[in-house]
């Protein structure tokens, strides 16, 4: 048994990292409570942001935190035509199958596309600061993780301010209830879908920021995240955005210590099994019932 | 004639291979409440879906203060001043009773007048306010009623189309919806009613047409209706005397 005195820094290590997969399983979860897709491609695209952020920065010298700025900008214009070019016809014939197949090829195009631009080698954004630290309580934090938890819960709030006080939001929501009777209201589906489709990309951009300046990555290290993203999802339960970030932080947990304790080849192994028992006694979530909205 | 607000036009309405709707036509004076009614599977929520958009019809036009709309999207129909409230009502559960209301005044033209609209809701249903924080999923069966017809004037409408608003509510519960139906009349709304509770809803129509498989198979004044001896013994369930 390693060194018990470790566990406090797993577990801090296992909330910023999982703060990530939430980010992540907040746009999963928007984009299925709406249009019913399976966006397994989110994990390529948060790793094709990864890779904006790594060229703005080894090209042009430009702060990772600097450009988010304009990467999210570019990220729900991208969010808006993926759904007007790729998903909108899958989306009004609620074909569930189509839509997943679409995110598939999406998701093995960017892979291949990323792969001939940036070369298969890993990359990570190493900046003058990435390796400052504080010191708290024996626990080393770095700052570039703090940033990357900060966000997400800024990102979290963000989306839940948005889907409860404005009236998009609020159509967003109802859309994902009930599509016809929001058409009834003269509600636009398809500007509905769109915009929702834009702020889960728009947060595979926030995701996509912290993994570049936080972790290294590859082209193909995606699919393995949206994975892990479906199951901090389902944990949080679909449809509830603080849970979704629960979600996240919980898996990150549950792998860091995982792999803490009995090793990284368990910890995987763990995790699925938790989603499995999760999906068997708890198939709306950890956090409370029934709930298939935004 | 008189001021027409819509008139369908010999309309045909099929879902995939089933022809629903045959030639149908139908006009609705402004400032009236017409009926449509008929035995279930007539074809009037067809009818209804297919004005406000959510089908298309195959042949015949349906016009709109003199203009096709059949062309339209459901959205765009709204704007023009059409709102369905739609059989079971199909409020947004999850949602506040306030929200819901909001969606109502959706449309660009009736957020200008949110307030005022908003207002007037609460005046013709005064419980709308004192839930108004309330979830919609969590109201009684006749207070969804009322905030589905809260939420369809909360988009200023010229037209506002009810599907079966009496549908599972108590005979009491009843008679108030035909009240505020007649009291929405008076407030100048022009309505059209599909019902199943027939004879209330011939005495308060201007104007009914009746529907059967699909055609429309007799139209007058809601009280000749009433008195029709056919329309009586069909629809009503008056026992016809053994000879």
């Amino acid at each position: 048994m390693p060194g018990l005195s470790f566990v406090p820094q797993v577990i801090v290590n296992g909330i910023l990292f999982g703060s990530m997969y939430g980010t992540a399983a907040i746009g999963l979860s928007l984009i299925f409570g709406t249009m019913r897709i399976v966006f397994i491609a989110q994990g390529a695209v948060i790793v094709l942001f990864a890779y904006f952020s790594f060229w703005l920065f080894d090209k042009l010298g430009i702060d990772p935190y600097l450009s988010l700025i304009p990467i999210i900008l570019v990220s729900l214009l991208i969010g808006a035509a993926f759904y007007y070019g790729l998903f909108k016809e899958a989306a009004a014939l609620k074909d569930r199958i189509g839509s997943l197949l679409i995110a598939v090829g999406l998701m093995f195009f960017l892979e291949n596309f990323m792969t001939v631009v940036w070369t298969p080698n890993p990359r990570a954004v190493v900046t003058s600061y990435g390796f400052y630290a504080f010191n708290i309580f024996g626990i080393h934090l770095t700052l570039t993780r703090l940033i990357g938890l900060l966000l997400a819960v800024l990102a979290t709030v963000g989306v839940s301010t948005f889907l409860r006080k404005t009236l998009m939001g609020t159509a967003v929501r109802a859309t994902s209830e009930d599509v016809e009777a929001s058409t009834l209201m003269g509600i636009n589906p398809d500007r509905v879908n769109a915009v929702t489709f834009a702020i889960g990309i728009g947060l595979a951009a926030i995701a996509g920021t912290t993994m570049a300046t936080t972790y290294s990555f590859d082209p193909v290290y995606g699919f393995e995240f949206a994975i892990k993203a479906l199951v901090a999802l389902t944990l949080g339960g679909i449809g509830r955005v603080y849970g979704a970030l629960l979600g996240g932080i919980l898996l990150g947990l549950i792998e860091l210590l995982g792999t803490f304790f009995v090793g990284a080849g368990w910890s995987q192994a763990i995790v699925f099994g938790v989603f499995l028992l999760t999906l068997i006694f708890r198939p709306y979530g950890l956090f409370g019932g029934p709930s298939e909205k935004v | 004639m008189a001021n027409q607000l819509l008139e369908v036009k010999n309309i045909d309405v099929w879902y995939g291979d089933v022809q629903v709707l045959r030639e149908v036509s139908l006009q609705v004076e402004e400032g009236t409440i017409v009926a449509l009614v008929g035995a279930n599977g007539a074809g009037k929520t067809t009818l209804l879906k297919t004005i406000s958009g959510l089908l298309q019809p195959r042949k015949g036009e349906i016009l709109f203060t003199g203009k096709p709309l059949h062309n339209l999207k459901p959205q765009d129909i709204v704007d023009r001043g059409i709102i369905h409230v739609p059989e079971g009502r199909r409020l947004f559960a999850s949602l506040t009773v306030l929200e819901n209301l909001k969606l109502g005044a959706y449309i660009k033209r009736a957020r200008t007048n949110f307030d005022q609209s908003l207002k007037r809701a609460y005046d013709l249903f005064p419980v709308l306010e004192e839930r108004k924080n309330q979830k919609a999923g969590t109201l009684s069966g006749g207070e969804q009623q009322m905030l589905a017809i809260g939420r369809a004037i909360m988009a200023q409408p010229k037209l506002i189309m009810l599907d079966e608003p009496s549908l599972g509510l108590s005979p009491i519960l009843v008679k108030t919806i035909f009240e505020f139906i007649r009291t929405l009349n008076e407030q100048k709304a022009t309505i059209l009613l599909i019902e199943q509770n027939i004879n209330q809803t011939l005495k308060i129509a201007h104007q009914a047409f009746v529907l059967k498989i699909g055609k429309i198979v007799m139209s007058g004044r809601g009280d000749e209706l009433l008195a029709n001896e056919e329309i009586r013994k069909a629809y009503i369930g008056e026992r016809v005397r053994k000879q």
